[in-house]
């Protein structure tokens, strides 16, 4: 599945760089996120609550910050599994400054197996674009 | 002993008796595997794979295992003694690997078990089940049978890298010359596309383990109880006369309970290691992603012909997706379809190629129609698309090539011997109940106006009665045995396994009419191994063709018996039997066969020659299989704004040779067109490119439903089959087979103005509607 888009951020690229690599921050904003925690450089270890179509359930997984190009771009590859199934997803965020805030355009692949895929295929594609607006609106409610 | 006269109770077979069986399903008191509930049962659940292709590098059971509730958490390791599930199939240089029960260190398809948790219920099963961990070393998975085949694919089983299983191949006359002759050659690809059984009752079963004794009883929804106890006392090292198989009431198979599961043998070394009972219920979702499958096919069929319409030839090479693993007959299922690729037409030469393809996904195997289904719509497409180059009407074109009512038995190019059949006449019947003349030029008109409407005929034949011993897996006789007890009562024990088609009253009519009892006097029993003798089971359309052949012959040793008693009891040798009552017919005195039957029990006086009591059990071997036919034609309408199909009417006329219960009958075709209407139009199991099931519940899966059936105008012509004294040939699956490619033919027909010769199913309304917005050349 390749999800792609954009989102307006009220800050000036430098922040809104610097709050995108901050664990406290992207567990406030990361919707379902029940814990981050920082394992290595730029590697956290992520506990999330997700629901999707008829069922519910915690994915533990591992966040990546790799390739970063501070303030303007850095790729984000997420691995997670859990008793509903497992998801892994591979995104370049490129940072611009725009509006005097900053346009953040995200570009990636994603992949989720076992019931997840099974039974909610159908509301993968929306429910990933719905956590995505989420994100990036508590990520702008951090001002 | 009186003089009677004699009134003869009116016929019981050909009547539309209600089914027997339904008081207790309407009531809701019938027993199912779910409803079997024993003292200190435990319940089980099982750790399914996420991941359609991984190594399993360490699995973590302690979590689970110390959950409150859980009794024992297992591993594969831990079931190394249990036997591998069972492929009885063989074909010349078959692949088959070997299938554990529960994966040891490799999985091979999204949903296999890699371990299995036994708690105090079902929930807790489940909750403790999500609690081990299983470290994945995630492998590459393959899906689609042509990219298996394709260079550089993933291998599904690393020791055979083109996943490849077998290649078969058949001739048939001369192939060579019939396509050198011919003036026109029609080629096209199909897709019979992966469909998911969906019985109403999933699998389940109950194990219980009697120590002393070495004794089990498993409860387990099927349709071959005798087979199943067979081959699980096998895996499990137990003698099968110790094993008690009891099939309660099975709420469905379709072909997927054709078979024996990992689940069954797990769950009855579960009960055996503990000592407790255990229950296994599948969940819808497991149903989507464990149980066998149908179809699965890729073909590149070839059809070629003269410019008069007459069929010289037909190639098939079949593509079959098998799956990760042989189930019980995997293999042997596209064989079937090569059987049937001549269909109803008189074409002497043939080839068949088949591939055999591994592929990450769950097994196919026997799903309603199991093989035949796939070479009736294919040949059925393939004449349709000859007579749209040939510029001919499709009724002409198969009026063409028909097998003449003379020609029987009619030996096949494919090696089959069609026992009977009249197919021209079957068909003028329904095109007549149709109006096909008028139809058509109504046709013409609506396509003046720009409207999409279309006549789809399908005249399919199909192989029943498995069958022939040599030509059937585990065998193809069928057993009866029929007990007069000493009041008169009369008990049958039929080896098959009714789930759904109705011999406990077929049985009981047959049984009614042979020995003059009321029906309300008859219980025929089924599916328990300690209570009926050996039997082979239900599919294939063979119930009423084999199984009641075994009766209506046992029943003819009891009348035997019968007449005997009555010479003894008449004092008399000119004694004749019927309707109940043993007639000396010099004096008109008569005696029942009830005073016949206490006689025979109390045995003061015995017959030269004979014995006590009135029992008698046969075994029947089928000297041919049956071949039922039909024309099913359904005119349909497109809505070019939605793609919407209206099907306007649906005519169907079977001939199944004689027809024991005309409302059975009626019920097995509506249920096989809902079935065969469902491929045609909505029903696809769907794998994406990384071997995930992406349609595992009824919101992606779409069945037929009651408001989305046509009326269905049903009709029959009778052509006995000489194959068996009953002249029945079987009706379990007709209807599947005969309405998918009638539907298909029916849309493609309608959408032929726009240049379109042939649409995959399913032929949903989204398709539809894209292939008619889109430009012609993109069609």
């Amino acid at each position: 599945m390749k999800i792609s888009g954009s989102a307006q951020l009220p800050f000036p690229p430098e922040r809104t760089y610097e709050l995108m690599q901050d664990p406290a921050v992207l567990s406030r904003a990361i919707p379902g996120c029940e814990a981050l925690e920082r394992t290595g450089d730029n590697e956290y270890r992520m506990k999330m609550k997700m629901m999707l179509a008829s069922f519910s359930g915690a994915f533990d997984g591992k966040v990546r910050l790799i390739d970063p190009n501070p303030p303007n771009s850095f790729r984000m590859v997420v691995e997670g599994s859990g008793k509903i199934g497992f998801m892994k997803g591979d995104g370049a965020l490129t940072l611009t400054a725009k509006d005097g805030g900053t346009e953040v355009a995200y570009d990636g692949d994603a992949q989720v197996g076992g019931t997840i895929a099974a039974v909610g295929q159908r509301m993968i594609d929306t429910t990933a674009r719905m956590m995505i607006k989420r994100f990036f609106e508590k990520l702008a409610a951090e001002a | 002993m009186s003089t009677t006269t004699i009134t003869r109770p009116e016929k019981l077979v050909g009547k539309r008796i209600r089914r027997r069986e339904d008081p207790r399903m309407l009531t809701g008191t019938a027993t199912y595997v779910d409803d079997v509930k024993l003292p200190k049962m435990l319940y089980a659940a099982f750790v399914r794979s996420p991941h359609a292709a991984a190594n399993i590098r360490s699995i973590d059971i302690s979590k689970a295992a110390a959950h409150p509730g859980v009794t024992a958490v297992y591993i594969g390791q831990d079931l190394k003694d249990v036997g591998s599930v069972v492929c009885g199939v063989d074909l010349p240089g078959l692949r088959k690997p070997v299938h554990t029960v529960i994966a040891t260190d490799r999985v091979y398809l999204v949903g296999h078990a890699v371990a299995v948790v036994v708690a105090k219920d079902r929930y807790v099963a489940a909750d403790a089940a999500d609690l081990v961990e299983v470290d994945y070393e995630v492998l590459q998975g393959v899906s689609d049978p042509e990219r298996a085949l394709a260079p550089g694919a993933a291998a599904v089983h690393p020791q055979w890298p083109d996943n490849v299983s077998f290649k078969f191949e058949q001739k048939g006359g001369d192939i060579d010359a019939a396509f050198a002759e011919a003036d026109v050659i029609c080629k096209q690809r199909m897709i019979s596309q992966r469909m998911v059984a969906n019985p109403m009752e999933t699998r389940g079963c109950v194990a219980s383990w009697h120590a002393a004794d070495r004794a089990l009883t498993i409860y387990t929804s099927t349709q071959i109880p005798h087979l199943a106890r067979t081959i699980l006392a096998g895996m499990l090292g137990l003698d099968e006369n110790r094993l008690r198989l009891i099939a309660p009431e099975v709420g469905g198979g379709f072909g997927c309970k054709l078979n024996v599961y990992p689940e069954e043998a797990v769950v009855s070394w579960l009960a055996m290691k503990i000592g407790s009972p255990v229950k296994w219920i599948e969940t819808r979702r497991e149903h989507f992603l464990t149980t066998i499958q149908g179809r699965g096919h890729v073909d590149y069929w070839e059809i070629a012909a003269k410019r008069d319409g007459t069929i010289l030839g037909v190639k098939v090479k079949i593509l079959q997706d098998l799956g990760a693993y042989h189930q019980l007959l995997t293999p042997a299922i596209p064989t079937l379809s090569v059987l049937m690729m001549p269909g109803l037409y008189n074409t002497r030469n043939i080839h068949a190629e088949i591939i055999g393809v591994f592929t990450n996904c769950v097994p196919t195997d026997a799903v309603r129609g199991a093989g035949r289904p796939e070479a009736t719509y294919g040949i059925e497409r393939m004449v349709d698309i000859l007579a749209a180059e040939l510029k001919m009407d499709a009724a002409e074109i198969r009026f063409k090539n028909f097998v003449a009512a003379d020609q029987f038995p009619f030996a096949t190019a494919t090696g089959l011997n069609y026992d009977s059949g009249d197919y021209a006449t079957t068909f003028h019947k329904a095109l007549d109940m149709i109006g096909y003349k008028k139809l058509r030029e109504e046709q013409a008109a609506a396509r003046q106006q720009g409207r999409l409407v279309g006549i789809g005929i399908s005249t399919y034949g199909e192989i029943c009665a498995m069958g022939p011993s040599p030509a059937v897996a585990a065998g193809g006789w069928e057993s009866a045995t029929v007990k007069v007890e000493p009041s008169g009562k009369v008990t049958v024990l039929t080896g098959i396994s009714p789930h759904g088609q109705g011999e406990e009253t077929t049985f009981a009519q047959i049984a009614g009419d042979e020995l003059g009892v009321p029906i309300d006097d008859i219980l025929v029993l089924h599916g328990d191994t300690s209570i009926v003798q050996y039997g082979i089971g239900t599919f294939g359309s063979r119930g009423t063709a084999v199984g009641g052949t075994a009766l209506y012959l046992a029943l003819q040793d009891i009348k035997e018996k019968v007449v005997r008693w009555g010479q003894l009891l008449l004092d008399s040798t000119n004694v004749t039997f019927d309707g109940g009552l043993c007639v000396d017919a010099t004096t008109g005195k008569s005696v029942t066969i009830q005073a016949v039957a206490a006689a025979a029990y109390r045995a003061m006086k015995i017959p030269a020659h004979s014995e006590p009591g009135l029992v008698a059990t046969r075994f029947w071997e089928p000297g041919n299989f049956t071949y039922p036919f039909g024309a099913h034609i359904i005119h349909s309408e497109v809505d070019p704004a939605t793609g919407q199909i209206d099907i306007k009417r649906y005519v169907l006329v079977d001939d199944i040779g004689n027809i024991l219960n005309p409302m059975l009958v009626d019920g097995q075709l509506h249920g096989g067109a809902s079935w065969g209407l469902g491929q045609a139009l909505w029903e696809h199991a769907i794998y994406d490119e990384n071997a995930q099931l992406v349609t595992g519940e009824f919101m992606d899966y779409a069945l037929a439903r009651a408001r989305t059936m046509p009326w269905l105008e049903s009709s029959h012509t009778c052509t006995p089959s000489p194959v068996n004294p009953l002249g029945v040939k079987g009706v379990g699956e007709a209807g599947t087979i005969g309405s998918t490619p009638a539907m298909v033919n029916s849309i493609v027909d309608a959408l032929s103005p726009l240049g379109i010769t042939h649409i995959d199913m399913p032929l949903t309304p989204e398709k539809l509607w894209h292939l008619i917005s889109a430009p012609q050349e993109a069609r």
